[in-house]
């Protein structure tokens, strides 16, 4: 008898995870259930056991189940999306509809196909829920839960868990059939991939700020996020478990809890399960959606000022074309936006800027960020787009002019904007902080693009999964905020006693763009050497 | 002789109102052992055409047999005796030649029985056995078309269907793979329905043809017929003749512009 197509679709699926480790895949259960076992009873209880008595020495009984709720709802939540999210961006930062012939063309359904795609993923996914429920299990189990109790506990996380994997893998699915049948719908995926991180976060800074844990633990506050957490799935679990947590050993004193929330992940379970397998249909179907093809328009006033500012002629055509090119892409456009997202959230949860100089100094670590991801696309579109310049007379210093001229327009206004509202926004800021701090950090990140430029062409990445181009990222990560800022910064403040707007404007603004100018030479004589 | 590919009026349209045709009002009758092949330029509506038969799309109108199945009432019986060569498939890049040609077995219920020994044979047959253990994204287009190629073959169709069978093939893999078709179809009985442009490969594999143009089948019969038909020498000109080509006089009209003489 045939083995059911849902199976061979999981067992394809698994595989695919698993091969880059082809050797030792046929141990690899035996492996992980061995290490996780050890993790379980060893580990985890071992690590747990660090903190756990000072945490409840610390606080009061009540305000420590408090914290241990507002803790749970948390981590419940984020993992509960970081589930969703997960296999809907790695479908999106690739979307593929070639294998969905393969499926179609053969005699199994939709439904086999989706059902196998996750349980497919499902025994890697089970790694990361045992992790996390050993982790918390290890939390309360000096609480004195019975064995009901852990049990129940254990199903909550893999029963929440699953439940976003599987919403994960039908919206993944649906997508993936929508955008995957033109280049416009690719381009809207791997842009979104970007962005749908955005929420969590947020989440995670405001976890980090400190803000979100200690307004959840306290009663007096905060009812509208309580009251938004409390609706979703992830806080049914987490109300069940303290309340385990405040009746240990004795399950039947929050027998109503433990039917109505426990109750209400199997129902919601199996309702998404429900749903998911009517979706399928819609997930799996190479039905042309829209025969329209992105058109270009006339060109607007917007590129008639570039071509201007590129002095017009056959360069200010060439500058205008790299724009064209470039912001035409949406996947261009939403790292730009999750950088702008991360300055904002940063300044909003975190730092909390209430000085001037906090405004100045936020931009040096998280602009040279929006500089890679600006100019560091230029060989990202492979080696025979490059070819095409270096085809052209003078056709290497024309690509590295105009891609620093689009580097320099794209980034320094963003870049002026934000450090400006964010300097503004500071209570009694005056005109000269404004303006010092907006062209302070103009001038240093127009360095950074030209650095970044530089570093690009000297060490081509011609994908963005290349190694090269991770470690182009960590360059411009390590050198341009520690390397021409934060060390100088250290360094002259304490030798010649400069305080901040002096080690930027001395040192950092001359040494970056120096840095700068010198990697760009280089990498212009790379680009005209590359085979 | 028995027809195993009926089309009755199949039609596929897009857009509001359906103004886009892609396949309007086919019909359509391909016989048992037969090899046709379905020419038409590029957006004639031959991929669209494969893909009604294989039941991957659903027609906006009419319907179509296919080993006398219906592709509407009959889905899953259409998938098992028919094998399919897309025009751009995906292939699992993370697989090796064996897991994936295993995984495509497993997909048509071939028996275990006798699924590793046809995945040997076809991978020595396409010269791939050796690498059988490499991952598919390092195969060169043309040993993925080889693959390809070999995964519409696992579970020995009786109906193959093949969009342009050698557009990535070198001139030894086209070799093989024409000499493989015409055996599949003379020894094996084989009924091939083959799409594609390259007209010498129709010319030489297809014992009748169909030329589609804008969703419509404009003309159908032996090469020499058609040929005959139009009132040509080589199908090239009858193909041209068919589905219109550009008049030699426009071929250099861009260069009697204003200053490209100078």
């Amino acid at each position: 008898m045939p083995a059911p197509k849902w199976l061979v679709v999981a067992r394809n699926e698994y595989r695919i995870h698993l091969s880059r480790i082809r050797k030792i895949r046929p141990y690899f259960p035996y492996l992980a259930i061995g290490l996780l076992a050890i993790y379980v009873a060893f580990i985890a209880p071992s690590f747990v056991s660090l903190f756990i008595g000072d945490f409840f020495s610390l606080f009061p009984p009540q305000a420590a189940l408090a914290m241990i709720v507002a803790v749970m709802q948390i981590m419940l939540f984020t993992i509960f999306f970081y589930f969703i999210i997960l296999p809907i961006t790695y479908t999106l930062k690739e979307v593929q509809t070639g294998q969905l012939e393969i499926f179609l063309a053969a005699p199994v359904k939709p439904g086999d196909v989706l059902l196998g795609e996750f349980l497919g993923v499902m025994p890697l996914y089970a790694i990361a829920v045992t992790v996390i429920a050993g982790f918390f299990t290890a939390v309360l189990n000096p609480l004195g839960l019975d064995l009901a109790q852990i049990a129940i506990i254990i199903i909550t996380f893999a029963v929440t868990l699953f439940s976003a994997l599987w919403i994960g893998t039908v919206i993944a699915a649906i997508l993936r059939t929508r955008l995957g049948k033109t280049a416009r719908g690719k381009d809207i995926g791997r842009a979104l991939a970007l962005v749908i991180a955005l929420p969590m976060i947020a989440v995670m800074y405001a976890i980090m700020g400190g803000g979100l844990i200690s307004a959840l633990a306290d009663p007096g506050t905060s009812g509208l996020v309580r009251a938004i957490l409390g609706v979703l799935p992830s806080s049914w679990g987490a109300e069940l478990i303290v309340s385990f947590a405040s009746n240990p050993g004795n399950i039947g004193a929050v027998g109503f809890q433990t039917l109505t929330r426990f109750g209400g992940l199997i129902v919601f379970f199996v309702v998404a399960l429900w749903l998911g397998a009517k979706a399928a249909n819609r997930a799996y179907s190479l039905e042309t959606i829209a025969f329209v093809a992105s058109r270009a328009k006339p060109d607007s006033a917007f590129y008639k000022t570039i071509n201007y500012l590129g002095g017009g002629g056959s360069f200010g055509t060439l500058l205008v074309s790299v724009f064209k090119d470039y912001s035409r892409r949406l996947e261009n456009l939403s790292k730009i936006f999750y950088m702008v997202g991360i300055l904002v959230l940063v300044n909003l949860l975190i730092a909390r800027p209430d000085d001037p100089e906090v405004a100045v100094l936020l931009p040096q670590f998280i602009l040279p960020l929006l500089a890679a991801f600006v100019v560091g696309e230029v060989t990202l579109r492979g080696k025979e787009a490059l070819f095409i310049y270096k085809k052209t007379p003078s056709g290497v210093a024309r690509l590295v002019k105009a891609r620093l001229l689009h580097g320099l327009l794209v980034v320094v206004p963003i870049a002026a904007v934000l450090t400006a509202v964010t300097t503004i926004l500071i209570p009694e800021t005056t005109l000269i902080s404004l303006l010092t701090n907006t062209g302070l950090v103009m001038l240093t990140v127009g360095a950074n693009v030209a650095f970044v430029l530089g570093l690009s062409l000297l060490n081509p990445a011609f994908s963005d999964k290349s190694g090269n181009y991770v470690l182009n990222l960590m360059i411009t990560m390590q050198a341009l905020p520690f390397g021409l800022f934060l060390v100088p910064l250290v360094v002259f403040g304490r030798v010649f006693n400069l305080g901040l707007y002096h080690v930027l404007f001395f040192v950092t603004v001359p040494l970056s763009w120096l840095v700068g100018i010198v990697f760009l030479w280089l990498g212009k004589r790379r680009l005209s050497r590359i085979e | 002789m028995k027809i195993v590919i009926r089309t009755d009026k199949l039609s596929k349209y897009y857009g509001k109102g359906g103004e886009i045709k892609a396949v309007d009002e086919l019909d359509l009758e391909v016989y048992e052992g037969e090899t046709f092949g379905l020419l038409g330029p590029n957006g004639a509506g031959k991929t669209t055409t494969v893909r009604l038969l294989n039941c991957i799309i659903k027609p906006t109108k009419g319907t179509a047999t296919v080993n006398g199945y219906d592709i509407l009432k009959k889905e899953t019986e259409v998938k098992r005796v028919t094998g399919l060569l897309a025009e751009s498939p995906g292939l699992y890049g993370k697989l090796s030649a064996q897991e994936f040609l295993e995984f495509m077995g497993a997909l048509y219920e071939v028996s275990d029985d006798i699924l590793p020994e046809r995945i040997d044979d076809l991978l020595k047959l396409f010269g791939l056995y050796e690498r059988r253990d490499y991952l598919l994204e390092g195969y060169s287009r043309g040993m993925k078309q080889k693959i390809l190629i070999a995964a519409a073959l696992i579970h020995d169709p009786p109906i193959l269907f093949l969009d342009e069978p050698t557009s990535m093939l070198d001139p030894r893999a086209a070799l093989m793979v024409k000499d493989l078709i015409k055996k599949l179809a003379d020894t094996a009985g084989k009924t091939i329905f083959i799409c594609s442009h390259i007209l010498p490969v129709v010319e030489e594999l297809c014992d009748r043809i169909g030329i589609i143009n804008q969703g419509r089948l404009i003309a159908i019969g032996t090469i020499d017929e058609i040929i005959a038909q139009t009132g040509t020498k080589t199908l090239e000109d009858a193909f041209i003749a068919i589905t219109g080509g550009i008049e030699e006089k426009e071929l250099l009209a861009w260069r009697e512009q204003k200053g490209a003489s100078a």
